[in-house]
């Protein structure tokens, strides 16, 4: 490959266009359909790194994985009772983001979130939801929320 | 004494009473009444004439147990996230009260505003087939057919997105009732006969939906 950094502009301009027009079609619904997003590489590249089924071990080995392969500078997290907090900087998809807030978009989907809930329902069981993404200072701020278990009506 | 409605006025009429219920007595919904539901539902419009739509009557306690499960979930997980997030505590900041402020929370975020799937005689899940062009938009005029014509058997629904909005909850309730890859899970209708009635939900003033010619000029004046 010639030029590395074309490539990814390439990648990240399609990734905007395409979350724009998934915005555009569903609105505030979208973000909801995109949890799936960064799933193929979790089971090549995640999934077989995941051995300890505790939440702080998991969390991260994917982390670790991140930045190992690139995809962020650096990543961190707080756990504040059921509250992931996890700030990421230096993330491949940051111009993703940027566009989307220059067109009056806030963000809906972030794949190192998308691992890390990946890596928690399917190894714990426990379900975990996307509150938030916030770009503050250069950096997203993650808010996820870890869920004990699936309800049952038993 | 029964009453006689033009068709307009009847069809409106319909139009007017629809609610959405959440609760049902015991009393099955007949076999008879739910193929005329089915049939309202058949006669929907759809892009290309493509009727993309089927359909799975689910009355088996057990899996209307897990579907609402499912569907409870699904709304505490969102809800949940509302409420971390200080959305919902804007939503509802005009609400004075604090005792129904705190109940209303409850039942947003642990999901209970949608597990009443469970309880419905009759789960009515819309699938959709994805290889034609309007899908989406074909299978909701089917759903309102369908509770229309539940609405003028003196029957109650509700349309349910909880259970399919997400991806991931999708993907299980698709498992759970084997609906395969080229069909999207698209909502559930819950039906039953209402335990009470119920009054209005507002609506915006028509004046407030319409422009005329183009966006931005009124077309009904004041």
């Amino acid at each position: 490959m010639e030029n590395p950094t074309l490539a990814l502009d390439y990648a990240n301009d399609l990734m905007y266009e395409m979350e724009k027009a998934f915005w555009d079609e569903r609105g505030r619904g979208a973000r909801f359909r995109m949890m799936n997003v960064g799933r193929e590489y979790y089971m090549e590249k995640c999934r077989p790194l995941l051995q300890q089924a505790d939440q702080d071990t998991l969390v991260q080995a994917v982390m670790d994985l991140l930045k190992r392969d690139g995809i962020v500078a650096d990543v961190s997290y707080v756990r504040d009772d059921r509250l992931l907090k996890v700030a990421v900087k230096g993330c491949l998809h940051q111009a993703v983001e940027a566009k989307l807030i220059s067109r009056g978009v806030e963000p809906f989907t972030c794949v190192p979130a998308n691992l890390i809930v990946l890596a928690l329902e399917e190894k714990l069981d426990r379900p975990v939801e996307l509150a938030e993404i916030k770009v503050e200072n250069g950096a997203c701020q993650l808010l996820l929320v870890v869920f004990d278990h699936h309800p049952t009506l038993d | 004494m029964s009453e006689t409605y033009t068709l307009v006025d009847a069809t409106l009429k319909v139009i007017q009473d629809r609610r959405s219920i959440r609760e049902y007595t015991a009393e099955p919904v007949s076999e008879k009444d739910l193929e005329m539901i089915l049939e309202a539902a058949r006669l929907a419009p759809s892009g290309e004439n493509a009727q993309p739509w089927r359909y799975v009557v689910v009355r088996d306690a057990a899996t209307r147990k897990k579907l609402g499960a499912l569907a409870g979930g699904g709304s505490g997980r969102r809800f949940t996230a509302e409420f971390v997030t200080k959305k919902m505590q804007e939503r509802f900041s005009s609400l004075e009260d604090e005792a129904k402020k705190k109940a209303a929370f409850e039942k947003l975020t642990s999901g209970k505003v949608s597990a009443f799937l469970a309880d419905a005689p009759v789960c009515l899940v819309a699938c959709g087939k994805k290889d034609v062009w309007d899908m989406p938009f074909d299978t909701s005029a089917a759903i309102e057919n369908i509770l229309l014509m539940v609405t003028a058997l003196n029957l109650g629904a509700c349309w349910v997105i909880a259970p399919c909005i997400d991806i991931r909850d999708e993907e299980r309730l698709k498992g759970l009732l084997g609906i395969p890859e080229g069909f999207k899970a698209v909502s559930i209708i819950s039906i039953g006969h209402p335990v009470r009635p119920h009054r209005p939900r507002p609506r915006l003033a028509v004046k407030e939906l319409v422009f005329d010619e183009k966006w931005g000029e009124r077309y009904f004046k004041e």
